[in-house]
């Protein structure tokens, strides 16, 4: 582990170093994960943004262990409170599913069984890890419908999912991962299915019950405002990369990535009038079985130059940080950070020999 | 809130739907409450944005504007033309000034298909159907769903028949009464009776009968159906005397055919088969002159199975016929036919390439306009685009027809923050360069800000408020779209979090809506009044319009009275 990706304050949860995940393709090996170090401390919240195909699923579940074993290699070194999660058995990690670390997935419809009745999904995790007796976890059952705010907890237990709108099954789904008090909670895309009125509940509850019980929060989204005010720190992903990682209110008050900075402005944001034109990021993802050398942005990036074809960088502290806390905190992959002077050079060159136009928009990228 | 009303309607709109209403009925005898009374229109040159959450109708009242399907009541105009009583033929005219993208890029696009075709595919329907729009070009439409449905219908029942049919012709044979005459002609034998062939020989004849069977009721049915089925809709440049030369042709040779049938029998064989051929036959006639009234009845199983029936008692009575000439009318006739067939197919080759040549540069155009190239993109089929570019490939689709209007289904929701952002700009592009009509659904109240002049929030089928979108996202005057607008997540850490208690609740099933106004059972200001009486659409400021006894912004309803008074005399 370098000296940037050092933990700061806090003890980790979570730590994870040098992750790698190889798909076996018929068009070649495909590298979903490369190279991700990152760390949960302990009660803090984690954002891990990215597009869909950036690696940021594959990466919670090599992080769970969940991936198949065949066609897949998975290397690198995931500590959880100090547990080596690579050299555990499958018998060994049936008991840290659930007591330690629980997930939410997208959909939930798809992660709740049809045929079992909601009371007994939920209480299945007490019977198995607590050894609680049926009687016992439809009690606790029934205390965590309430808990996660499913009104008339008494009839909805012995309804089956398909009986429950979008947003109550995802309640139950959390209900599910919150039953052992898991230590850690990785929600990958809890909302993205839902709507916006019932994604706010969502992400209040979630909120409300990781203060409750303590416990450390991966978030998982493609929506920088979801993250925006519900994480404490944010890992943007790009390529199966970590491309920059910076405490939330450092990352959108000081971005240096251009990937983020583009992603950003892409966004239509609900303070500006209407028609106003929208940045785009011309082209689009890499072919994750055909990446050249350098920066996997670089194709798609107005500042980029020969070297960063050439050559890949590696996460550096941004280092006009006031504080040194504030600078190994703050990483990026970039040799034109945004706001650096060499930024706005970069820039002028590209528009000057024709590669972006004057607005900014990579030209033969799209 | 999300009540009814006319008030916001504008005069010289380009498309205006009047209480449009939308049910569907559900088990049990129930009936869920889509749309429910919802007024809408847009200028011409305007983007109207329709939000709300998943289940409050948007996707519905879209569709509905393009009668995909037709609302159960209401009334909606293009340019001062009414569609909801059109018919299905000139609505078909009317399609190309009206066209739609859907959410999911890859599963809109056929996938078999190549660009070239998919984005052609409009205006060969249209091309198809300005050709068709004789009188005769219908019923020869009729006639060809007919005798496809039939076609598909009559192949089992068929075999079957065929099958049954040839152990009775060869009991038919074997048995005493047969007519030497059938026997010789078929065979060749004379005076062998039945008892000395033996069984060999009738399972030789039951194999040969079979194939007999098979073969003549081929032969028949593609008399039958060469000159109808061929005028199927892709065969809309075949002219109609080649047609009714071909109707009348089958029909002249079929007619001949039975008459030889009926006449070439005596004995008690006749008076049964020609009974039961002759009352088949009347069905068949009846059937076949219902059907070109109503197709619906073209296709039902009963009279196909009738109708095989037939033919495959034809072909035994075939054998019936001994003079030279009349079977040389039948072989002539059957040349036809197959010369027919032969012209009508190289007929479709040259014209499906002739059109193809004829879209080629419309389609290049549109490719172009949406940002692909064609020359790479012509030959190749959906699934190796990416969904960004596949709804570039829709646009293009929606474009090559020239329409004034596009419905935008939630065009953006299944793509990535990146690519959305592309589309939307593409659009915004399009819109000002071919001077389009848009109406655009999203559940995403910041995109649709973005590319609206004026927006429409819908709650469970009504409509809550209608406004520009500055005073609507700075100030909602709807509690409705104020917890929408709450609820958004905002990129900006610093920005609050909006309380989502305010939120509560979800949306109440639209199989038993709540009375009044139906969001009154997750408003915040809910009164007694609400739940009394439906509010009215009503302007609460210059070009702002909300439905709603309390709104955020302007003055409460008038009492009930005064309202019917004042939505009376606006009307």
């Amino acid at each position: 582990m370098s000296d940037a990706t050092r933990p700061r304050s806090g003890r980790a949860l979570l730590e994870v170093s040098g992750l790698r995940t190889t798909f076996d393709t018929p068009s070649g090996p495909l590298t979903a994960v490369d190279g991700v170090d990152l760390e949960v401390r302990l009660g803090s919240r984690l954002g891990v943004v990215g597009e869909s195909g950036s690696g940021k699923s594959v990466m919670s579940r090599s992080i769970m262990r969940l991936l198949p074993k065949s066609k897949v290699t998975t290397s690198g070194k995931v500590l959880f409170d100090g547990i080596d999660m690579m050299s555990l058995s499958r018998r060994e990690l049936l008991d840290l599913w659930g007591p330690q670390i629980a997930m939410v997935f997208q959909d939930p419809l798809g992660s709740l069984n049809p045929v079992m009745k909601i009371g007994r999904q939920v209480g299945e995790g007490l019977r198995v890890h607590r050894s609680m007796s049926a009687k016992a976890a439809r009690t606790a059952a029934l205390e965590l419908l309430d808990e996660v705010g499913i009104p008339e907890p008494q009839r909805r237990i012995d309804e089956y999912p398909h009986q429950l709108s979008g947003g109550m099954r995802q309640r139950i789904v959390i209900a599910i991962a919150l039953a052992c008090s898991p230590r850690l909670l990785i929600a990958d895309e809890p909302t993205t299915a839902l709507d916006v009125t019932v994604q706010a509940q969502i992400l209040d509850l979630l909120e409300t019950q990781r203060a409750e019980r303590d416990m450390s929060l991966m978030l998982i989204t493609h929506d920088l405002g979801v993250v925006a005010g519900r994480t404490d720190e944010i890992v943007v992903m790009y390529a199966g990369r970590i491309v920059e990682r910076a405490p939330t209110a450092t990352l959108f008050r000081d971005m240096r990535m251009p990937y983020t900075e583009a992603l950003m402005r892409s966004i239509p944001k609900i303070t500006d009038d209407s028609h106003t034109r929208l940045e785009i990021i011309g082209g689009r993802p890499p072919e994750m079985t055909r990446l050249g050398p350098g920066c996997k942005f670089a194709p798609r990036c107005k500042y980029a130059q020969d070297l960063c074809t050439a050559e890949e960088p590696a996460l550096m502290p941004a280092a006009s940080s006031q504080t040194n806390e504030e600078a190994t905190a703050h990483l990026y992959r970039c040799f034109y950070p945004v706001g650096s002077n060499e930024a706005a050079e970069a820039l002028e060159r590209n528009i000057a020999s024709g590669r972006v136009s004057e607005t900014g928009v990579v030209i033969g990228a799209a | 809130m999300a009540g009814s009303g006319n008030a916001h309607l504008r005069p010289d709109a380009l498309v205006s739907a009047r209480d449009i209403v939308v049910e569907f009925p559900a088990a049990g005898g129930r009936t869920v409450y889509a749309v429910s009374g919802v007024s809408l229109d847009i200028m011409e040159g305007e983007t109207l944005g329709l939000v709300g959450e998943s289940g409050c109708g948007k996707s519905t009242t879209g569709r509905a504007m393009l009668q995909l399907p037709r609302p159960t009541s209401g009334s909606v105009q293009l340019g001062g033309q009414e569609l909801t009583d059109l018919d299905d033929e000139a609505m078909r005219l009317i399609r190309p000034r009206l066209q739609m993208i859907y959410q999911d890029p890859i599963s809109s696009l056929n996938p078999r298909r190549t660009v070239r075709d998919i984005v052609a595919e409009p205006l060969f329907i249209a091309w198809d159907n300005l050709a068709r729009r004789s009188a005769i070009a219908v019923w020869q439409e009729r006639v060809a769903a007919l005798v496809q449905g039939l076609a598909r219908r009559v192949a089992k029942p068929m075999r079957i028949l065929g099958f049954a049919m040839s152990v009775a012709f060869v009991l038919w044979i074997a048995s005493e009464t047969v007519e030497e005459r059938a026997a010789e002609s078929l065979f060749g034998w004379t005076e062998v009776p039945a008892a000395v062939i033996g069984f060999p020989a009738l399972a030789l004849s039951l194999a040969v009968g079979a194939v007999f069977a098979v073969l003549g009721v081929a032969w028949i049915l593609l008399m039958l159906m060469l000159p109808f089925g061929l005028m199927s809709r892709q065969f809309g440049a075949v002219p109609t005397a080649v047609g009714l030369v071909g109707v009348v042709a089958t029909t002249t040779a079929s007619a001949f055919l039975l008459w030889r049938t009926w006449s070439s029998f005596g004995g008690w064989a006749h008076w049964v088969n020609s009974g039961l051929l002759g009352t088949i036959t009347v069905v068949l006639v009846l059937w076949l002159l219902a059907s070109l009234v109503r197709p619906a009845l073209a296709g039902t199983s009963a009279v196909a199975t009738s109708l095989s029936a037939m033919v495959v008692l034809q072909v035994f009575y075939i054998g019936g016929l001994d003079d030279t000439p009349k079977l040389a009318v039948l072989v002539a006739s059957g040349v036809v036919d197959a010369l027919l067939f032969v012209w009508i197919r190289r007929r479709y080759h040259a014209s499906r390439q002739e059109l193809r040549a004829r879209a080629d540069p419309r389609v290049r155009e549109v490719l172009t306009y949406v940002g692909i190239n064609p020359d790479d993109a012509l030959d190749r089929r959906p699934w190796e685009f990416s969904g960004g570019q596949a709804q570039r490939l829709s646009i293009a689709r929606a474009l090559v027809s020239v329409p004034q209007v596009i419905i935008c289904d939630e065009p953006v929701s299944a793509l990535d923050v990146s690519v959305q952002a592309q589309i939307l700009n593409l659009l915004e592009d399009l819109k000002n360069l071919m001077g389009l009509t848009l109406v655009f659904i999203a559940h995403d109240l910041a995109v649709v800000k973005n590319v609206s002049d004026r927006v429409a929030v819908m709650y469970l089928g009504k409509l809550c408020e209608v406004s520009e979108p500055g005073p609507l996202y700075s100030q909602p005057a709807h509690p409705y779209t104020d917890l929408l607008l709450a609820a958004i997540p905002h990129p900006d850490p610093e920005a609050p979090i909006g309380d989502s208690s305010k939120i509560g609740g979800e949306l109440p099933s639209p199989l038993s809506p709540p009375s009044g106004c139906r969001f009154r059972t997750r408003c915040p200001l809910a009164a007694q009044r609400c739940a009394d009486e439906e509010p009215q659409m009503r302007e609460i400021a210059p070009g702002r319009f909300v439905s709603c006894h309390t709104p955020l912004v302007g003055e409460p309803a008038p009492p009930t009275s005064m309202a019917e008074f004042s939505v009376g005399a606006e009307s």
